[in-house]
C-alpha cells in the first residue's frame, strides 16, 4: 500500500489532535480512528496505517521496559520509574521482564535509549575488546 | 795492325831503298794496298757507326737499365726495411693497445661484477626485510588470533561460572548502579 506525502501529512495532523499536554490520549484516538473510519474515504486506509505507525513510535518513545535476571525488589524498581520519570518525564509506561541470560545486572531500554548494566553486555563489550 | 806495321816498315825503308826491295819480295802493290786501305777505313767506319755506336748505345742503355733496377732493388729493399719496421711499430701498437683493451675489459668486467654483487646484495636485504616483514605480519596475526580466542574463551568461562557465582546483593548492586546510570 502506498501512502501519500497528503496521508501522511494529514496523519500527522490527527496524531498531534490526539495529544494531550504532550501524551498520546488513548481516547481520542480510538474516537479519531473511528470517525476517520465513519467518513469513508477512499485514502483513510493509509492516513489510518501511517497514524497507526506514529502511535507506534510514541508508544515506544513512552515505554520502558526494564530487564533483570531476578525480579527486582520494589524499592529498587520505584527508584528505577522515579529516575526514567525525571529523565524523560510523565507518562512513561514501565514494563518490568526476567532475563536470565543477562546473567547479571539490569537492561533498560526506552524507545531507541539503551542503558545496559547487565553483565551479559559487559562480556560482550570484553570479547569485542580482544 | 799489320798494314799499318806494313806502313811503318814502307816509311822508314823508304829512305834507303830497301824498302822497294822488300816490298818486292813480299809482293806488295801500292795501288792494290792504298785501295785496301781505304775500303778497309770505309768499312771500319761503316762498322763504327752502324754497329759500334749502336752497341755502345745498347750497353749503356743496359747499364743504365740496371743501375735503375739496382737503385730500383736499393729503394725496394729500403721500402721494406721501412715497411717492416712500420709493421713492427704496427704490431707493437696493436700489442700495447691489445694490453690497453684487456686491462679496459677486465676493469670493466670487475666493476660489472662490482655493481651486479651489490645488486645481488640489496635484493637479498630486500626480500630479507620483507620477509621479516611477513613474519611479524603473521606473528602478529597469530597473537592477535590468539589473544581473541583466549578472550573469547575467558567470556565463555566467565558467563559459565558467573551466573552461579552472583549472590541476590550482587543482582541488586548491579541493578542499582544501572539505576544510578540512568539518574545521573
Amino acid at each position: 500500500m502506498k501512502i501519500t506525502k497528503k496521508a501522511k501529512r494529514e496523519a500527522k495532523q490527527l496524531y498531534r489532535f490526539c495529544l494531550l499536554k504532550g501524551l498520546l490520549d488513548e481516547n481520542r484516538a480510538r474516537q479519531v480512528v473511528q470517525r476517520v473510519v465513519a467518513t469513508g474515504e477512499r485514502d483513510c486506509l493509509p492516513i489510518l496505517a501511517h497514524f497507526l505507525r506514529l502511535v507506534k513510535l510514541d508508544r515506544a518513545r513512552h515505554t520502558a521496559t526494564i530487564e533483570s535476571t531476578t525480579p527486582l525488589a520494589v524499592d529498587l524498581q520505584k527508584s528505577v520509574q522515579s529516575s526514567l520519570e525525571r529523565r524523560y518525564g510523565q507518562g512513561l509506561t514501565t514494563k518490568f521482564a526476567q532475563r536470565p541470560e543477562l546473567i547479571g545486572g539490569m537492561r533498560v531500554q526506552v524507545g531507541c535509549d539503551v542503558y545496559d548494566g547487565s553483565v551479559r553486555a559487559g562480556l560482550a563489550a570484553l570479547e569485542k575488546s580482544f | 795492325m799489320n798494314a799499318f806495321i806494313f806502313l811503318i816498315a814502307a816509311q822508314s825503308a823508304q829512305s834507303d831503298g830497301q824498302i822497294e826491295q822488300i816490298a818486292r819480295t813480299f809482293g806488295v802493290d801500292w795501288p792494290h794496298l792504298g785501295a785496301q786501305i781505304i775500303s778497309f777505313a770505309i768499312v771500319c767506319a761503316v762498322l763504327y757507326k752502324f754497329a759500334y755506336l749502336p752497341i755502345l748505345a745498347m750497353l749503356e742503355q743496359r747499364r743504365q737499365q740496371i743501375g735503375l733496377g739496382i737503385a730500383n732493388a736499393d729503394k725496394i729493399k729500403a721500402e721494406l726495411d721501412k715497411t717492416e719496421s712500420q709493421r713492427l711499430e704496427v704490431l707493437a701498437q696493436a700489442h700495447t693497445q691489445g694490453s690497453k683493451f684487456i686491462e679496459e675489459a677486465r676493469a670493466a668486467a670487475a666493476r660489472v661484477q662490482q655493481e651486479e654483487t651489490k645488486k645481488a646484495v640489496a635484493a637479498a636485504e630486500q626480500i630479507m626485510a620483507k620477509a621479516h616483514e611477513a613474519a611479524a605480519q603473521d606473528h602478529d596475526r597469530m597473537l592477535a588470533e590468539l589473544k581473541r580466542e583466549v578472550g573469547k574463551l575467558v567470556v565463555q568461562a566467565t558467563t559459565t561460572v558467573t551466573g552461579k557465582i552472583l549472590t541476590a546483593e550482587d543482582q541488586r548492586r548491579l541493578a542499582e548502579e544501572t539505576s544510578k546510570q540512568i539518574a545521573a
